[in-house]
């Protein structure tokens, strides 16, 4: 008994929670390197390392590595075809790199000493390292909308065209649209929480599942769990963000033709909030 | 602070509760329609795996909440 409790049986057992950012490992000025940057590093080597293996000697008939990748690639190039159509094919590279990190970053959560060794640690259980990759994700769909639509992208959020029906018609125009605005807004922030939660709180609960019962082998099933949820929440993050794209690429009023997958694209909360004045506002374009 | 741990608690307790019950009603819409038309499954898969993120989206938040208010114990 002595041997399985050192510290002798008591209940319930000290846990130790992860931290919910990266520790510091040195500091130049007011910037500091921590070891989600570290960690991130590697993961940007072994990706690198993958593809350059992967084309170093490129065959018609592929084998081994190249037939691998290959068939990863053309995987998530169906996919994104089926998702935004033939012209998304161009948001490929973009989606592709963010779902390879994302899922590579999730599966290191599991990963034996990452968490426990200084230096290592999960980048996407660090919220700075998914609030980076959403910052730049927003900005590049935002450049694409204003490089298609010019200033007139704007209209979507300062949309003054409803006082021509109405004074009624255009406040609920109005309205609508900084409805619009703060979800855009908003989506950085959901982007964010949505990788940053799912991954800290699957570490959590493998270390809660370790030390509940006194089982030792309770936490196995539940990594099986995570490196699933690793390859869901990597392919939610680059679907969103592709949904993004392809929402801020469409016209206006373009919306009932385009039916299935732009509806669910729409911002969760807000969307509740708007459902309610979606009827008005269709009625009003019908016109 | 206890009152903060039981807040914690709830918080998590009752955000989580909310995004079950859509995740649930989504999958078994999905399976629902995946039986009907079984040619449509990817397409309904991308859209079940994007509703499902969005709903769990909001109990994340929950969670969020959870820790932050749980960060205040100390």
């Amino acid at each position: 008994m002595d041997f399985l409790f050192p510290k002798g049986l008591h209940y319930p057992p000290e846990f130790h929670i992860p931290s919910l950012t990266g520790t510091e490992i040195l500091r130049v000025g007011p910037l500091s390197y921590t070891n989600s940057h570290f960690t991130m590093l590697l993961v940007g080597i072994f990706l690198v390392t993958i593809a350059w293996l992967a084309t170093r000697q490129k065959r018609d008939v592929p084998s081994g590595l190249q037939n691998l990748v290959e068939m990863l690639v053309q995987g998530l190039e169906d996919f994104v075809v089926s998702i935004g159509g033939p012209s998304a094919r161009k948001y490929l590279p973009l989606f592709g790199t963010l779902f390879l990190f994302i899922v590579v970053s999730n599966w290191l959560s599991v990963t034996p000493f990452f968490g426990q060794v200084e230096l290592l640690r999960a980048p996407t259980s660090d919220y700075h390292v998914n609030f980076g990759m959403a910052v730049i994700a927003w900005l590049a769909y935002q450049t694409d909308g204003f490089k298609k639509f010019g200033i007139g992208y704007m209209s979507r959020w300062f949309n003054f065209s409803g006082f021509k029906e109405g004074a009624f018609v255009g406040v609920i125009f109005v309205l609508v649209g900084l409805i619009e605005l703060f979800s855009e807004i908003f989506r950085m922030l959901t982007l964010t929480l949505r990788l940053w939660g799912n991954v800290l709180g699957g570490e959590i609960m493998l270390v809660v599942m370790s030390g509940l019962l006194f089982l030792p082998g309770l936490a196995i099933p539940f990594v099986g769990f995570e490196v699933f949820i690793g390859v869901i929440q990597g392919l939610v993050f680059g679907l969103l963000v592709l949904m993004y794209f392809v929402l801020a690429l469409e016209g206006h009023g373009e919306h009932d033709e385009e039916g299935a997958h732009t509806d669910v694209g729409e911002e969760h909360t807000l969307h509740l909030a708007s459902h309610e004045q979606q009827p008005a506002l269709q009625r009003a374009q019908a016109h | 602070m206890e009152l903060a741990g039981l807040a914690a608690g709830i918080a998590v307790g009752f955000g989580v509760l909310g995004p079950g019950i859509g995740v649930g009603l989504a999958t078994a819409k999905a399976s629902e329609a995946i039986g009907r038309n079984p040619d449509a499954a990817g397409a309904i898969r991308a859209n079940l795996i994007l509703g499902a993120a969005l709903a769990e989206g909001l109990g994340i938040l929950a969670f969020v909440l959870g820790i932050l208010l749980w960060t205040r114990i100390g």
